[in-house]
């Protein structure tokens, strides 16, 4: 529901897009494709460029309702259909790597006595849901479900809402960080079958 | 005639999509420009260190190296976005 003047929401909208276009062929070369754009929702598909064939990786819908009274909404979602993804269906979860960890091990694996030291290295989806069959929501600030998320009630749209953290370009960028630039070629996984090959029946 | 004979680059900074035209000097460091893009476009909510900047090919800049050790040729487009925080 539009509470907010729908007049202030709509060129607050318009702003965003017109920025967009304006370096429209930097964000084409980077794989971005501005497919929808009516306010208050925005349909973005991305891809990655550097895989030959480039691959269509994602959609990114994006609802601009109440802007910015309220943040943005933010899903991902089938580029095709333009319906939203659930967890099991993500191309991948938006991975940000962890602070490297050291583990001290007293027994290493191999079972000789002695202290090992491990490196961990960890990683956190921006994507969150709480099962495969939800819809994940972009885990982070200037996200209008991150704000709604009762675990983040201390930090709330007011404190980052005038430093653009909701803008249409800088939340295209994370989501290019970590869901479409780790993508570095295509996997191919071979299976072999072996069956026995006939010739015509004899007569 | 480029102005970097003069020790001028003109930059655009692009601030969370917003391009903003910039003078930069070649003998400063790239956070004075990146700062002076956040204020000429009224991003004052953060401080610069929650923010980021990557040129064109995506690659992260150090903001303390000069502006002159990036060669950067007039017209250049910069892009300095909020950093994606802790998350989750």
């Amino acid at each position: 529901m539009q509470y907010a003047d729908p007049n202030v929401s709509r060129r607050k909208f318009e702003r965003e897009l017109a920025e967009y276009r304006t370096l429209g062929g930097e964000y084409r070369r980077r794989g971005w494709f501005l497919i929808e754009a009516e306010f208050p929702k925005v349909l973005v598909a991305l891809a990655s460029a550097k895989l030959k064939p480039p691959a269509l990786v994602m959609g990114v819908a994006f609802d601009y309702t109440n802007y910015d009274a309220a943040p943005p909404s933010v899903r991902i979602v089938d580029p095709f259909t333009g319906e939203p993804l659930k967890h099991k269906e993500l191309p991948n979860p938006l991975n940000r790597a962890l602070p490297q960890q050291e583990l001290t091990l007293s027994m290493p694996a191999g079972g000789v006595p002695g202290v090992q030291k491990v490196m961990l290295q960890g990683a956190q989806p921006y994507l969150q849901a709480y099962g495969p069959e939800e819809i994940p929501f972009l885990c982070l600030a200037g996200v209008r479900e991150y704000h709604e998320h009762p675990a983040h009630s201390g930090d709330v749209w007011e404190l980052h809402r005038a430093s653009g953290a909701g803008r249409l370009v800088r939340l295209l960028e994370i989501i290019h960080r970590y869901g479409i630039e780790p993508i570095v070629g295509m996997g191919v996984q071979l299976i072999p079958q072996f069956n026995i090959n006939y010739g015509p029946p004899p007569p | 005639m480029a102005k970097e004979k003069d020790g001028d680059i003109d930059l655009i900074i692009v601030v969370n999509g917003q391009p903003i035209p910039i003078e930069a000097h070649a003998q400063e460091p790239l956070h004075t420009a990146a700062q002076q893009a956040l204020n000429k476009s009224g991003n004052s909510g953060q401080p610069l260190q929650n923010w980021e900047m990557r040129d064109g090919a995506g690659n992260v800049l150090d903001l303390t190296r000069k502006i002159g050790e990036f060669h950067f040729h007039d017209g250049t487009k910069l892009f300095l976005n909020l950093k994606a925080g802790v998350g989750g």
